[in-house]
């Protein structure tokens, strides 16, 4: 018999209560028990004691029913790994982010630090995660929307700075697929925070229709060796500071081709929500074109103000749409119904509302997405990543290689 | 939608949130997390979005309107999700001494020593020691507000090492630290005062208690575990933790128990502090919780005259920002507290001091100018806010006249607000001349005396115990 000492990822609200006995009745209201049988039964403790022959897979069998995974395997958030993960915060642990909406659970940065460790990050990555959790507790980002609406929107991570060589988050070949530990557990830890101290189980209190694959992971790192400015020092940090900038991505549509495609793909019924809340959607434009763009003496300015230029929505399309028949026609801003005298609506109100991120790899084919933003506010957050005073030395201790750029 | 309900009903004015029957499960969700569970709720059927207006009004007449009249007009059920925590005879662990230590220390419900496991066997042979069953409430505990029971006393006991017959003691100490005089809610204040317990009655010698060389000192097992039990009390049951509910910016260890010495109090007629406290006779546990102390070494003299400056000038170097409990929050709240070792009592009740001669002595002699009283609680504190003078507020009638017996801003002022406020007890080394001061808390943990209930067979539980 092996034993692992484990702390609980749940989420307790100030009060007290634990915002599992809430999903428990919701899960058992919509017929969902099945897929957590074991919702809000567990020990109200900070930690708990697994004695089994296998505990991992114990640990593994007692999360999932209880409802604290996203369907994959954990790793157990035992004692060790999680102070080892503390080890990588700039906050001492019982420092406060914030409640995660809608059930609101406390987000402590002890709490944080378990979900990262479920969701496979390294001490290294969790600077970035509590940025990242920081960012999504904006109450611009209104994750309270994000968690419980019946559409299918993710926060998109996208980070910049000497940080996303370092620990290794890619920006380059297939950043946004499988393979890169970091941006798979970035993401993932920021999902298992929504999850376990928000609430957002699937069906019970998140009622997206379709969900979509980025709500496992959305996270990248923007290409900054191309002569534009990244995106951070655009919003005005120094290049050398670390941000992760968040996002509400509806989805991720691949748009391959150049800025005409681009424009196409944003002058369609994909931006209706993002135009209904004067959203501000994402286009992550390939290094290639970047690169192209720049020596042909493009700015970022001119790329955003070509893209709201001629990605236009024809306004019979938007007054043929479900969603222009649902919502009352003073629902809409004022500069979409006057572009729409006009014949075509813009994807956004103003060019600057574009996040224009490079990334992907060098393919002379190249490979854009647009990624339609949904919900209001206006939401583009961004949030410098705090390092621990020790950083520096943490470095240097021996680590694998960071994926190639492509 | 449902946020501007919950404004309007946490300000008193009735809602009716009307919700399409999708959504339910996100309106009862939502008012969860707006802390306001069960926020009432009319429903909708259907969408309306995919309802004609006619189908909508009949919808909404046969179903809705009723619901609404019902939401604004009955007193919405405010049953929320319970803070579910283990039963009393609940077996939360079992493992090995090592084990148990981890499992409690790792769910912040020890101090960081060691503890002796909560068994059954261990929390009923406490239990013997009450007469009444272990359900009995013997308060409820801010912030946690959770209930203090005879059976929780048991199990923190026997977590601290106390041994079963201290038990009388600690549901004292617990019915003393639920009773709103004392305030233990504000136990988690920034200044971060301790509680000194102290304790008189023959149950100081029954027990063991150490009253003489090193009273304040750990390492006697009935000062030292009880003491340890109330700060574990505090955590576990009132709730007071490391950065949550604790503020405290420095704090200090919890405090040993002091016994007085009772021997020396009745050869020189003294009154004990519970009598003092107007706790008569017999056992008894006062709490009060002080902000700091020092030791006043070698005190001089074979007369009161000689010696009263000395104990006096310590009283007063001890007080300081404590002056608002004497003026400001809580008036005449300040209840200093001199300990005397048993010599310096007894030559100064061989002086002709009684104890409340003793207090009058202090109350005239530990004074200190006006001007710097006022600096304490209205310049180099924001304690009092608008700065008020000594004698603006005795003009007001909210102080003694003895704060303005004139206007001259040097004149001396007592640091209490009566000669009574003062608090004696005689401990410590018997043949040392040395005391100690303590500068109090006022109504943020105010003096507050209970008497200690023996069970009705006391004196053969005391017999077996010994006997073990």
């Amino acid at each position: 018999m092996e034993s692992l000492w484990v702390l609980l990822p749940a989420g307790q609200r100030v009060s007290g209560e634990w915002i599992d006995d809430t999903l428990r009745v919701r899960a058992e209201e919509k017929g969902l028990l099945a897929r957590t049988p074991l919702a809000g039964e567990f020990p109200r403790q900070r930690v708990e004691l697994i004695r089994d022959a296998d505990p991992g897979a114990e640990v593994n069998r007692l999360y999932r029913a209880r409802g604290w995974t996203d369907g994959l395997p954990i790793l157990p958030p035992t004692l060790g790994r999680v102070d080892e993960m503390l080890g990588g915060s700039p906050l001492e642990r019982h420092v406060v982010l914030g409640e995660v909406e809608p059930l609101g659970g406390v987000a402590s940065v002890e709490k944080v630090a378990v979900n990262a460790v479920m969701a496979g990050c390294e001490p290294a990555h969790f600077p970035v995660v509590l940025a990242a959790v920081r960012a999504v507790l904006d109450p611009a980002f209104n994750l309270r929307g994000v968690q419980t609406t019946d559409e299918n929107v993710a926060p998109l991570l996208i980070v910049n700075g000497p940080i996303a060589a370092r620990v290794g988050i890619n920006a380059g070949w297939g950043a946004l697929g499988p393979g890169w530990p970091a941006n798979a557990a970035i993401g993932r830890a920021v999902r298992l925070v929504m999850n376990n101290l928000g609430g957002g189980w699937p069906g019970a209190v998140s009622f997206a229709g379709l969900g979509q694959p980025a709500r496992y992971t959305l996270c990248l790192a923007e290409r900054e060796d191309t002569p534009w400015p990244p995106l951070h020092v655009e919003a005005g940090y120094r290049p050398e500071q670390d941000t992760v900038t968040v996002l509400r991505a509806e989805t991720v549509i691949n748009v391959t081709g150049g800025l005409d495609e681009l424009a196409s793909v944003m002058g369609s019924a994909a931006s209706l929500f993002g135009i209904l809340h004067s959203g501000k959607p994402g286009v992550i434009l390939s290094p290639f074109t970047a690169r192209r763009l720049a020596q042909e003496g493009w700015t970022r300015a001119d790329v955003r103000r070509e893209l709201h230029a001629r990605g236009r929505l024809d306004a019979e399309t938007w007054r043929r749409s479900w969603i222009h028949s649902a919502v009352r026609a003073t629902d809409w801003p004022e500069w979409a119904r006057a572009a729409a005298e006009g014949g075509g609506i813009p994807a956004v109100r103003e060019p600057d509302d574009i996040t224009l991120i490079v990334a992907g790899a060098d393919l002379p084919i190249p490979q854009h997405a647009y990624c339609p933003s949904w919900g209001h506010p206006p939401c583009r957050v961004t949030r410098e990543i705090v390092l621990p005073a020790d950083w520096a030395a943490r470095l240097d201790e021996p680590r694998e290689p960071g994926p190639p750029r492509g | 939608m449902l946020r501007a309900s919950a404004v309007a009903e946490r300000a008193g004015v009735p809602t009716a949130s009307l919700v399409c029957e999708g959504f339910l499960g996100q309106a009862a969700t939502t008012s969860t997390g707006l802390g306001l569970p069960g926020l009432p709720t009319a429903l909708v059927p259907g969408h309306v979005d995919v309802q004609t207006v006619e189908e909508l009004r009949r919808n909404v007449a046969a179903v809705t309107v009723d619901a609404v009249i019902r939401n604004l007009t009955e007193a919405p059920a405010r049953a929320g999700a319970a803070v579910v925590e283990p039963a009393a005879a609940d077996i939360v662990f079992a493992g090995s001494f090592d084990e148990v230590n981890r499992f409690f220390y790792e769910n912040d419900w020890s101090d960081g020593l060691p503890i002796v496991p909560p068994t059954p066997p261990r929390v009923a042979e406490f239990l013997r020691f009450s007469d009444r069953p272990g359900e009995t409430e013997l308060g409820v505990l801010l912030p946690d507000k959770r209930r203090a029971t005879v059976w929780n006393v048991a199990v923190n006991g026997v977590m601290a090492g106390c041994r079963p017959e201290y038990m009388p003691i600690l549901l004292a100490l617990v019915e003393a630290m639920a009773d709103p005089r004392y305030g233990v809610e504000h136990s988690g204040n920034t200044p971060g005062a301790e509680t000194l317990i102290i304790l008189n009655g023959p149950i100081i010698k029954e027990l063991g208690f150490n009253y003489e060389q090193g009273a304040l000192r750990d390492g006697i097992q009935a000062n030292t575990t009880i003491g340890r039990f109330w700060r574990l009390y505090l955590r576990n049951v009132a709730g007071f933790l490391h950065h949550r509910t604790d503020k405290g910016t420095f704090g200090n260890t919890w405090r040993v128990v002091l016994a007085e010495n009772e021997d020396v109090l009745r050869r020189i007629g003294w009154t004990t502090v519970a009598e003092d406290e107007d706790v008569a006779g017999g056992n008894a546990v006062t709490i009060s919780r002080y902000t700091g102390g020092g030791v006043i070494a070698s005190v001089f003299g074979n007369a009161p005259d000689r010696m009263l400056p000395y104990l006096s000038d310590a009283l007063v170097g001890k007080v300081g920002w404590e002056l608002l409990f004497t003026v400001g929050m809580g008036v005449g709240s300040q209840r200093p507290l001199l300990i005397l070792s048993p010599i310096l009592a007894e030559t100064l009740a061989k002086g002709g001091l009684d104890k409340a001669g003793l207090k009058q002595r202090l109350f005239e002699l530990a004074r200190i100018p006006a001007a710097k009283f006022e600096k304490y609680v209205g310049e180099w504190t924001n304690f009092v806010p608008g700065r008020p003078s000594l004698t603006g507020l005795v003009k007001a009638g909210h102080i003694p006249a003895v704060f303005a017996e004139s206007e001259d801003p040097e004149r001396l002022v007592p640091i209490v607000c009566r000669a009574e406020d003062f608090m004696v007890a005689v401990s410590g080394d018997p043949l040392r001349t040395n005391a100690y001061a303590f500068a109090h808390n006022g109504i943020l943990g105010y003096p507050t005396t209970k008497p200690i209930r023996l069970p009705a067979d006391w004196a053969r539980l005391l017999r077996e115990a010994r006997a073990r």
